[in-house]
């Protein structure tokens, strides 16, 4: 069963350096696993504790928050209280027991099409042994 | 010492002087067991104020409660509150006043040292006691706690049965105040965090199992959102129909309030709800401990408090509620803020 499991990711990217990166992967033809369902956002510092429970409750198998690299935020300094909230964000969601491979966050250029790529095959790699997220998804 | 004559004294005066309007304390609780809050408005009336070892509530709540009212009277009375308060409870202040919510005029704080003492914690006590009612709980001498039951009377020190959260206490006397009962007395805490060290060092899925057995009971009561000082919203995001309506709301707004957890008590529900209120207190919670003494069904809600408390001591070298005047946990960052888990 778990052998032909396809994990599901959640990517919130951030429109300036990792959305703009993931582009990139798509219009150069690199190949990558196709788990991810994007979403864009203005910046990772917009995205809200509440988008990654919600994700997973929604049935996420890993979630992925991605912004620019430190210091190249379209808004200054929306990255670095991304930084902050995600490591209080993970700590909590270890502390709970969620295994701690299924959330990442992650630092994506626009140039950097192939980190992206590889940032999600290794996640996929990852999520496929751990099998479906079931502790925080909401039953239908 | 804290000295209770000097407390009602101080308390007398104020309320004489018109500084205050009213002083927020404990007196004797009514069914001689543990402290209840009093409001004293009269002088005459302020040897009712107590203080001992079962003043166990964080008196913030209602500080928070008369900002509210006062926002939707025509002629507020904008003398500050007078309130007693515990080490941990002034820092509730602290934070309160660092988040703008209140100004430092409006409290007047009388302001009462643990020294080595706390407060108690009435589930100990019951275990103490084996199951027989509690008739009445008196505090003697040289810290002891006298309790009567049917079969007669019981001594137990009060070290016996403090709360947990105050042998981690790193605050046992108010950090911020305007008079000050007893001594500013050092003690050592030799494990801040114990209550969660059993809990992170189990393996993912015995923690998984831990917390899905307590959350499974949570009946979404809120009462554990109630009594915090820190839940002052007129809205809570977890809470669908929990809306501030005011005569200029429209239907297509209240009926476009996003739904992020849904109302029934499952267990995703109660989960979600549970980890945004944590997240929500992250850098705000300063373990008075209301929440899990309000929960009718005994959730531990404290560790998932004190699980971020740790968290932003070790990772951000932030401590909850020392100082106003300093940004807050997650309004600020620093340069060097840990990022090894980013890739
Ligand atoms: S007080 Fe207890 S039962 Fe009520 S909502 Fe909070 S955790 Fe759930
Ligand atoms: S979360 Fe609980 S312990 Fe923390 S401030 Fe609120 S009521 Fe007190
Ligand atoms: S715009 Fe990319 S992280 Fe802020």
């Amino acid at each position: 069963m778990t052998k032909d499991f396809e994990p599901t990711i959640v990517a919130f990217l951030c429109k300036w350096c990792s959305s703009a990166g993931s582009d990139l992967a798509g219009v150069s033809r690199m190949k990558y696993p196709p788990n991810v369902i994007p979403i864009t956002v203005m910046c990772s510092g917009s995205v809200s504790p509440l988008y990654i429970f919600n994700a997973f409750q929604k049935g996420a198998d890993g979630v992925l928050v991605s912004g620019c690299h430190p210091g190249d935020c379209h808004y200054i300094k929306g990255n670095f209280y991304a930084r902050r909230r995600i490591a209080l964000v993970k700590e909590l969601l270890d502390f709970i027991g969620l295994e701690s491979e299924r959330f990442k966050m992650s630092w994506v250029s626009a140039a950097e099409g192939t980190k992206y790529t590889e940032i999600i095959k290794d996640f996929v790699k990852e999520l496929k042994p751990l099998g479906p997220q079931k502790k925080l998804r909401r039953d239908q | 010492m804290v000295e209770m004559e000097q407390l009602q004294k101080e308390a007398k005066e104020i309320l004489k002087q018109g500084k205050v309007k009213f002083v927020i304390g404990y007196s004797k609780g009514s069914q001689n067991l543990t402290a209840t809050p009093v409001f004293i408005k009269k002088p005459e009336h302020t040897s009712r104020l107590i203080w001992d070892p079962t003043c166990v509530q964080n008196l913030v709540k209602f500080i928070v409660d008369d900002k509210q009212k006062q926002s939707r009277e025509k002629k507020p009375d904008e003398r500050p509150v007078g309130i007693v308060v515990k080490g941990c409870d002034s820092r509730a202040i602290n934070v309160l006043i660092q988040e703008k919510f209140i100004d430092r005029d409006d409290v007047y704080i009388l302001g009462l040292s643990c020294e080595e003492l706390g407060v108690v914690d009435e589930k100990k006590i019951a275990q103490k006691l084996e199951g027989k009612k509690i008739e009445k709980i008196e505090f003697a001498k040289k810290n002891n706690l006298i309790v009567s039951t049917k079969d007669g009377e019981k001594k137990i020190p009060v070290k016996d049965v403090l709360a947990d959260r105050c042998l981690e206490c790193k605050a046992h006397f108010p950090v911020i105040y305007d008079q000050l009962f007893g001594e500013e007395t050092e003690r050592e805490v030799k494990e801040p965090y114990k209550s969660i060290k059993k809990t992170e060092s189990q393996s993912p899925k015995k923690r998984w199992d831990f917390w899905k057995e307590q959350l499974e009971k949570c009946i979404r009561c809120y009462a554990c959102r109630s009594i915090c000082p820190m839940c002052y919203c007129d809205e809570c995001v977890a809470d669908s129909i929990n809306m501030a309506v005011t005569a200029e709301t429209t239907a297509e707004e209240k009926a476009q309030k996003i739904k992020w957890i849904e109302r029934s008590p499952a267990l995703s529900e109660n989960i979600g709800y549970h980890l945004i209120r944590a997240i929500h207190l992250a850098g705000r919670c300063i373990d008075c401990g209301e929440c899990e003494r309000a929960c009718p069904v005994d959730i531990p809600l404290r560790l998932l408090n004190k699980k971020l408390e740790k968290a932003a001591h070790e990772l951000f070298d932030y401590d909850v509620g020392f100082d106003h005047k300093k940004p807050s946990l997650i309004s600020s960052f620093k340069d060097e803020d840990p990022e090894d888990f980013i890739r």
